[in-house]
C-alpha cells in the first residue's frame, strides 16, 4: 500500500537533523584540531599514538637533561683543561729556573736565592691552581666536602679520590674530573709541591741535589701532560655526545610532531570540504523539508 | 426495506466521514507531537441482520456504515525492539561519558600531566647528581617530588569525586524510575477503565508508552502487553509494573569509593526486600558498572595507586642504598600519610630537609669526615624512569589501556547509534504522521461526505416526488 518503507515528514526531518548534526560534529572536531594544533587531544583518539607521544616526550626530557649534564661536564673539564695548561706552563718555568740554578758557574748564591724565592712563589701559585674551583667545588678534590684539594701550607692532598662523573647518554658516563692526588705527583709517588719545596731549598743551600729534583720534576710533568691529554680526549667525547644529542633532539621533535600534531594543509583542506558538505546538506534539507501535498491541493 | 433507509444510510456515511475527517485533523494536529501514534478510523459496512430469524426475509441491501473503532497504528514488537535499542544506546552513551571523564582526569598527552611531571622529577635527580653540594638543587628535587605527590592527590581526589557524583546520579535515577513507574501504573488504570467503558484511550496509551520508553532508557525495562490495553513492565525478569500496581527500586551498597570491593558494590535493589535487581540496563546499569570494583572509576583509581606504589617503591629502594650529605644511609623518600599501603591518595614526601637526599653512592671517604659530594646514587635514581618495569612504563600502560577502553566505548556507541536511528526510522515509518497521506485521506473523506450528502439529496428529491407529486388526482 505504501511501498516498502513508509516515509513521513517527521522521519525525513529527524534523519536530516541527525545527518546535519553528524556533519557539524565532524566540522567541530576538525576545527578543534586546527585550533589546538594537535590531532590527539585525549588517549582514546589514538591509544598507540598517545603512548608513542608519551615515550617521545619522556625521551626528549631525558635528552635535554643529558645536554644539561654534558654542559656541566664541559664546564668541569674546561676548567681542568685550562688549569692544567697554566700548571704545565708554570712547571716549565720552574724547570728553566732550576736549570739556571744548576749552572753554578754562572749564577751567584745571591741570584740563586732570588731563583729560590721565585720557585716558592710559583709553588704557592700552583697550589692555588690545584685548588681551582668550579661552581664552588675544588675540581681536583674529588667528592670532598671541603673547599680545597691541597693544603696551602703543607702542600698535602686533603681531597678524596672518588671520581666525579656525568651521565651524558644511555649507559654513557664520562668522568669529568681527574684524580687530584695522582695528577700532581710523579710515577714514584712524589708530590709536585714537595718537589718544588725541595727545589727551592736546594737552590739556596745545595745546588748539587738539583739534578735529582729536575728528574722528579720532569716525571711530574709527564704525569701532568698525560692527564692533560686525557682531559682533552674526554672533553671531545662529551662534545661529540652533545652533537649527537642535538641531531637526536631534532629527530625526536619531528617524530613527536608526526604522531601528535596535525598536518596543517591537509586539515585545512578537510575543514573546507566538510564546510562545503555541511552547507550543501543545509541547502538540501531546506529544500526537501518544505514541500508537502498541502502546497499543491486547493 | 423501509422508505427512509436511504436517508439513514446517507446519514451513517455523513457521520462516519466526519469522524474520519476529525481523526485526520487530530493526526495533522499531532504531526510533531513526540510519542504520538497516528490513528486510523476503522469503518465497517452494515448489512442485513447477522442472524436472521426463521422464515424472515430481507429484501434490502446494506444499511450504511459505522465506525467500529479508532486504531492506534503502532507495532508492538517494533516498540519492544525500540525499547531494547534505546536501553542499550543509553547504557553505551553513559559508559562512553564515564570513560571520557576519567580520561579528562589524566589529561594526556600534554606538557603538564603525570608523564611530564615524572620526567621532571627524574631530571631533578640529575641536577642533584651534578651539584650535590648545592642545597638549591636538592630543594628543587623535593619540590618536584611535591608536585608529583600533589598531582597524584589531585587525580585521586577527582576520581573519588566523580565516583560520588555518579552515585548521586544513580540515586536520582532510582527516584525517577519510581515516580515514572507510578505514572505508568496510573495511566494503565485509566487505559483499562477507558477500554472497558469503550472510551477513546489512544492518547493515554501514547503518553504511557512514552513513559515506558523512559523507563527502558533509565534502567532497561522491558514490556509485555497486559489485559485491557495495559502493559506490564519488567525489570530483569521481575515485575516492575503489573496493571495498576508497581514496585519501587532503591540504590544500595557503599557510599564511598574506598568501601568498594569485589563483594561490596553499589547496586539497584527492589525496595520491598532489598534484593538486587538482576540484568538491569540503560543509564542505571552503565553507572552501576562504572562504580563497581572493576569499573572504570575504581579500576583506574587502583591503576593510579599502582603507579604511585611503583614510584614509591622504586625511589625508596634506591634511595636507601645511598648516603645523605652528612654521610648517613638514605631513608625512605616517599611514604604514606596514613596506615594504608602507599597509593595515589596518601603518597607524601618522607622528609623535607634537602640535606637528607641520599645523593652519594659511597659512604664517607677518608680522609674527609661526615659525608661527601659524590652524586653516584642520585645519578642511578635519575635512571629509575627507564625500563620495562619502571613507574613510567606502568603509567604508560595505564594510559594506553584507558585510551583503548575509551575508544572501544565510543565505537560501540557509534554503532549502536546507527542501529537505534534505523529502528527509530522504522518506528516512525509505522507510527508517524505523514502529512501527504493525511491530505490524501482528507480528500477521500471529503469527497465521500459530499457524495453521501448527494445521496441524501437524491433520496430526498425522490421522496419529494413520491410525497408531493403523487396522489394529486382530483385536486
Amino acid at each position: 500500500m505504501y511501498g516498502s518503507v513508509r516515509v513521513t515528514q517527521r522521519s525525513i526531518s529527524d534523519r536530516s537533523l541527525a545527518a546535519l548534526q553528524a556533519n557539524l560534529d565532524r566540522v567541530g572536531k576538525t576545527q578543534q584540531q586546527l585550533s589546538s594544533g594537535k590531532q590527539i587531544s585525549k588517549p582514546s583518539d589514538d591509544p598507540t599514538g598517545t603512548v608513542s607521544a608519551l615515550q617521545l616526550r619522556s625521551e626528549q626530557q631525558r635528552m635535554a637533561q643529558w645536554q644539561r649534564n654534558a654542559d656541566d661536564g664541559i664546564g668541569w673539564l674546561g676548567t681542568i683543561d685550562n688549569t692544567l695548561t697554566s700548571t704545565i706552563d708554570q712547571v716549565q718555568r720552574v724547570r728553566d729556573l732550576t736549570l739556571q740554578g744548576m749552572n753554578t758557574g754562572a749564577t751567584s748564591q745571591q741570584s740563586r736565592e732570588a731563583l729560590a724565592t721565585e720557585v716558592s712563589a710559583i709553588r704557592d701559585s700552583l697550589i692555588g691552581l690545584a685548588n681551582t674551583r668550579y661552581l664552588d667545588r675544588p675540581v681536583f678534590g674529588g667528592t670532598t666536602t671541603g673547599t680545597a684539594a691541597y693544603d696551602a701550607a703543607t702542600g698535602g692532598f686533603v681531597g678524596d679520590q672518588s671520581p666525579v662523573a656525568r651521565t651524558v647518554g644511555y649507559d654513557a658516563q664520562v668522568r669529568v674530573d681527574v684524580d687530584g692526588k695522582t695528577t700532581f705527583e710523579n710515577a714514584a709517588g712524589k708530590n709536585l709541591f714537595a718537589v718544588l719545596t725541595s727545589i727551592a731549598q736546594h737552590l739556596s743551600s745545595d745546588p748539587a741535589q738539583l739534578s735529582t729534583d729536575l728528574g722528579d720534576l720532569d716525571a711530574v710533568t709527564t704525569t701532568l701532560s698525560t692527564r692533560h691529554a686525557e682531559v682533552g680526549a674526554r672533553y671531545n667525547r662529551i662534545q661529540q655526545m652533545q652533537a649527537q644529542h642535538d641531531t637526536r633532539q631534532v629527530d625526536l621533535t619531528n617524530s613527536l610532531a608526526e604522531v601528535e600534531s596535525i598536518d596543517l594543509p591537509k586539515t585545512i583542506m578537510t575543514l573546507q570540504m566538510q564546510q562545503v558538505g555541511y552547507q550543501a546538506a543545509l541547502g538540501a534539507t531546506a529544500k526537501v523539508i518544505q514541500p508537502s501535498l498541502v502546497d499543491f491541493l486547493r | 426495506m423501509g422508505s427512509f433507509d436511504g436517508i439513514s444510510i446517507a446519514l451513517s456515511s455523513l457521520y462516519a466521514q466526519r469522524r474520519a475527517l476529525d481523526v485526520a485533523g487530530q493526526n495533522i494536529a499531532n504531526a510533531n507531537t513526540d510519542g504520538y501514534s497516528r490513528q486510523r478510523v476503522v469503518m465497517d459496512s452494515m448489512g442485513a441482520p447477522a442472524t436472521p430469524a426463521m422464515w424472515s426475509t430481507w429484501q434490502g441491501g446494506g444499511s450504511g456504515v459505522a465506525v467500529s473503532s479508532i486504531q492506534r497504528l503502532r507495532d508492538g514488537f517494533l516498540e519492544m525492539r525500540g525499547q531494547t535499542a534505546h536501553a542499550t544506546q543509553e547504557e553505551l552513551s553513559m559508559n562512553a561519558q564515564a570513560t571520557a571523564r576519567v580520561e579528562g582526569v589524566f589529561n594526556e598527552p600534554s606538557d603538564n600531566a603525570l608523564q611530564s611531571i615524572l620526567g621532571e622529577f627524574w631530571s631533578g635527580f640529575d641536577a642533584v647528581a651534578n651539584r650535590p653540594n648545592d642545597l638549591a638543587a636538592r630543594s628543587q628535587l623535593l619540590q618536584r617530588g611535591q608536585t608529583l605527590t600533589d598531582w597524584m592527590h589531585q587525580a585521586s581526589g577527582q576520581l573519588s569525586a566523580q565516583w560520588s557524583s555518579y552515585r548521586d546520579q544513580l540515586t536520582n535515577i532510582a527516584a525517577e524510575v519510581n515516580s515514572t513507574a507510578a505514572d505508568v501504573a496510573n495511566l494503565n488504570a485509566a487505559v483499562m477503565r477507558g477500554t472497558q467503558a469503550n472510551l477513546p484511550v489512544n492518547e493515554l496509551a501514547d503518553q504511557r508508552d512514552k513513559l515506558v520508553m523512559k523507563l527502558a532508557e533509565l534502567v532497561g525495562a522491558t514490556t509485555k502487553a497486559g489485559d485491557s490495553g495495559t502493559v506490564d513492565v519488567y525489570l530483569g525478569g521481575a515485575s516492575l509494573i503489573r496493571g495498576s500496581t508497581y514496585n519501587q527500586i532503591q540504590v544500595g551498597g557503599p557510599t564511598m569509593m574506598t568501601e568498594v570491593s569485589a563483594t561490596n558494590a553499589v547496586s539497584l535493589q527492589w525496595a520491598k526486600d532489598s534484593s538486587a535487581v538482576q540484568q538491569a540496563g540503560g543509564t542505571g546499569n552503565a553507572i552501576v558498572n562504572a562504580l563497581a570494583d572493576g569499573g572504570v572509576i575504581p579500576g583506574f583509581t587502583k591503576r593510579l595507586d599502582a603507579v604511585a606504589a611503583s614510584v614509591a617503591s622504586a625511589v625508596n629502594t634506591q634511595h636507601k642504598l645511598g648516603y645523605d650529605l652528612a654521610g648517613n644511609a638514605g631513608t625512605d623518600f616517599f611514604t604514606a600519610s596514613n596506615a594504608n599501603p602507599v597509593g595515589a591518595a596518601n603518597i607524601v614526601l618522607a622528609f623535607s630537609d634537602p640535606a637528607k637526599v641520599a645523593a652519594s653512592g659511597v659512604a664517607t671517604v677518608p680522609p674527609a669526615t661526615g659525608g661527601n659530594l659524590d652524586g653516584g646514587n642520585a645519578d642511578l635514581m635519575s635512571k629509575l624512569g627507564v625500563g620495562p618495569t619502571a613507574p613510567d612504563a606502568v603509567y604508560r600502560q595505564l594510559v594506553v589501556d584507558l585510551g583503548v577502553q575509551g575508544q572501544t566505548a565510543t565505537r560501540r556507541l557509534d554503532t549502536q547509534t546507527q542501529i537505534t536511528q534505523q529502528l527509530d526510522n522504522s518506528r516512525d515509518a509505522q507510527a508517524g504522521v505523514s502529512l501527504d497521506e493525511e491530505m490524501a485521506n482528507m480528500l477521500l473523506f471529503q469527497r465521500a461526505y459530499e457524495a453521501a450528502a448527494r445521496v441524501m439529496t437524491t433520496v430526498d428529491s425522490a421522496l419529494d416526488t413520491l410525497i408531493n407529486r403523487t396522489g394529486l388526482v382530483g385536486r
